[in-house]
């Protein structure tokens, strides 16, 4: 974890993401973080935080006529934002991959399960056809689809929705990548399929060293699989950490009231600790601390400059003037 | 702020001890042609108590949702009974519309649950103005209730749906179920589709409206920390059926049916020093339209035997807890014939 190790293999600097159109969006305003090869980082916020916004910058998925992106994205040393065509689409799947949501609309539904991944393999390896589809036998086999043989040959629509995961996962890990992203992989799953989804991704990390970036909004998914959390909130990380410092010592008033409406433990009869209104609207660039008019600790400093990240010590950050001042609530 | 009820007849005419609901054998099956069946809801008995809040918790399929849609009576079932304070529904000793007055529902889509033609005063007062309030009388009313969940009405009276965000628009359509003065509100995944800093807000309010109407909810959701913060009792559900229903902290610490066991340890982990080492089923559900013989789970249960793939387990009362407690498993039914089951003499 010390600044001396190897390059990392996700630096963001300063990213920021605005959509035109009829109203501007400010989606991402000054992201910066690193992932270090190997290793899981989680990204937790709430619908509009730009926590997906952040991950599709980095496979530059985003509508390239309606979408300025600013700062620096270097992933396994290379400069995503300068990269043609050509070499985004040799970048795209061999050294980033990523899952989504909803394997059925990411999956091709006139194309087999097999020949999907098969042309993935070759698009990236100069290899034979059957070779591929031998690959991507071992790719089900890998994600632990039972009878994988008759999978192989199956469309989308015959698999189960965790069968259907599986598969596209199978699918992200064809030509090898060594940074997955994962954007709500396991959200519109049942529970006892999700955790069977979050430890299959967990062991498939392990045995193969891939950095991962997982966005989540629940709390409980993101500690199940990340080494390191960042909270973001109206296109900022507010916090960054270990999970267990983050969820054992939260900083920013962000986190904290997330963790109290997140219900775990919470009994019966006792009132939740909600977080009063809803997140802003993102037409201007924020040019003072987003989640001041939300929080129960805001001061009149609070809404005069941004905070900046304060380092709070070993890739701990929070952005927060009240860690500056070391008020931290209580 | 008092609140006049417009429902002459909402007085508890069962008494305290007659449950508010009671759901009797409650059938639903959908064919598909060909034969082939759906059978979402399949010989379901529970009760609501008056004042309680009953949760419902089950995984997609399990028939939980097509159990919210007989009971508000939006689809007829095919057999069985439900009682409203001890009176059939539907029948002339409570007809459909008085019933209705009397139980109401709220969706996870707030939007799609919205007119978006009019304003949400005017859908809130829509009810009311069918059972034969004034306009003014009703609009006033939608003011007032529009207040209570939290919506200015100088503010938000005149907006539209589509002017307000899901968690306004979630707190319109509770403030709609409360036009009419209703006894029982059945809440289908009604903050599932929140963002988290919301839902608890909207949860609050909940339990407020609760507390101040003495209204009795039946709570639907896959989110087991919201169904244990929200409620008295919970009944969990299996393809169709009931497996458990008992006391919250008595089923979340000590779940008996197999089945609950493994719901509640898939449950992500809170701590990342003791992540969860093993998911607790292999698979994904099976469908309902050709469930397993005997007990639904079988085919999934680790103490599955011969007689759990043959005799379908009934719903009983376990030996403890006072029989608050009901579990549908060949391991709890003294002489099942499995071999984990109780000896029948301490059953007597």
């Amino acid at each position: 974890m010390s600044t001396s190790s190897s390059t990392p293999l996700v630096a963001m600097e300063n990213v920021t993401v605005r959509f035109r159109g009829a109203q501007t969006v400010h989606a991402v305003n000054g992201v910066s973080l690193t992932l270090e090869p190997g290793k899981v980082l989680g990204i937790l916020g709430e619908s509009g935080s730009g926590k997906s916004v952040t991950l599709k910058t980095l496979l530059r998925l985003l509508p390239e006529s309606r979408t300025d992106i600013g700062g620096k994205v270097m992933v396994d040393g290379r400069d995503v934002l300068a990269m043609n065509a050509a070499e985004l689409s040799a970048y795209r799947g061999a050294v980033t991959s990523m899952i989504f949501q909803d394997p059925a609309l990411a999956l091709d539904p006139v194309y087999t399960v097999g020949q999907q991944i098969a042309e993935s393999i070759t698009r990236h390896e100069k290899i034979s056809a059957k070779a591929a589809m031998a690959r991507a036998l071992e790719l089900l086999e890998l994600v632990r689809i039972p009878s994988p043989e008759r999978r192989l040959k199956a469309y989308p629509h015959e698999m189960s929705g965790g069968m259907r995961q599986r598969a596209m996962i199978a699918l992200a890990l064809a030509a090898r990548p060594k940074l997955l992203l994962a954007d709500e992989p396991t959200t519109a799953l049942d529970a006892t399929v999700q955790i069977q989804i979050l430890l299959l991704l967990r062991q498939l990390q392990r045995d193969l060293g891939m950095g991962v970036i997982f966005v989540t909004h629940d709390i409980g998914v993101a500690v199940e699989v990340s080494d390191r959390l960042a909270v973001m909130y109206a296109g900022q990380i507010v916090e960054t950490g270990t999970v267990r410092e983050l969820l054992r010592n939260p900083q920013h008033p962000y986190t904290k009231g997330l963790l109290a409406a997140n219900l775990h433990g919470a009994k019966k009869g006792e009132r939740l600790e909600a977080i009063p209104g809803a997140p802003p609207a993102l037409n201007e660039p924020p040019s003072s601390c987003s989640f001041a008019p939300r929080c129960r600790y805001a001061e009149p400093a609070c809404g005069t400059a941004l905070p900046p990240a304060l380092s709070l010590g070993d890739a701990r950050t929070v952005r927060c003037i009240r860690a500056e001042a070391g008020l931290q609530p209580a | 702020m008092t609140l006049t009820l417009y429902v002459e007849d909402a007085q508890d005419r069962g008494g305290a001890g007659t449950p508010l609901l009671q759901a009797k054998a409650l059938t639903k099956h959908f064919p598909l042609g060909g034969g082939a069946v759906v059978r979402a809801v399949d010989g379901v008995d529970f009760s609501v108590l008056k004042g309680e809040t009953l949760g419902v918790v089950g995984e997609s399929g399990c028939g939980k949702s097509t159990t919210a849609r007989v009971v508000m009576q939006l689809i007829p079932q095919d057999k069985g009974e439900l009682l409203f304070d001890g009176e059939a529904v539907g029948t002339r000793a409570l007809s459909l519309k008085d019933y209705r007055r009397q139980a109401q529902m709220v969706f996870q889509d707030s939007y799609a649950s919205l007119n978006p033609r009019l304003t949400i005063e005017d859908s809130v007062a829509f009810g009311p103005t069918v059972h034969g309030v004034p306009k003014a009388a009703a609009i006033e009313r939608a003011r007032e209730l529009l207040a209570k969940v939290g919506l200015d009405p100088a503010r938000f009276a005149a907006r539209y749906p589509h002017e307000l965000s899901g968690g306004q628009r979630q707190r319109v359509n509770i403030a709609r179920a409360l036009a009419l003065g209703p006894r029982l509100v059945i809440l289908d995944e009604a903050v599932s589709a929140l963002d988290k800093s919301v839902e608890a807000q909207v949860l609050n309010l909940l339990a407020d409206l609760r507390e101040e109407f003495g209204l009795t909810y039946v709570f639907i959701s896959h989110d087991l920390n919201v169904v244990r913060f929200i409620s008295d009792r919970v009944m969990v559900m299996y393809l169709g059926e009931v497996v458990e229903i008992g006391p919250v902290e008595d089923l979340y610490d000590d779940p008996r049916h197999p089945y609950t066991r493994a719901l509640l340890s898939a449950m992500p982990s809170m701590d990342p020093d003791n992540r969860t080492m093993e998911a607790p089923l292999a698979g994904d559900p099976p469908n309902p339209i050709n469930p397993p013989e005997g007990c639904r789970f079988h085919p999934r249960c680790p103490h599955a035997q011969t007689v759990c793939a043959k005799v379908k387990p009934a719903l009983v009362a376990t030996s403890d807890a006072e029989g608050a407690r009901r579990v549908a498993c060949h391991m709890e039914i003294a002489g099942s014939g499995h071999s984990r089951a109780p000896a029948l003499e301490s059953a007597a």
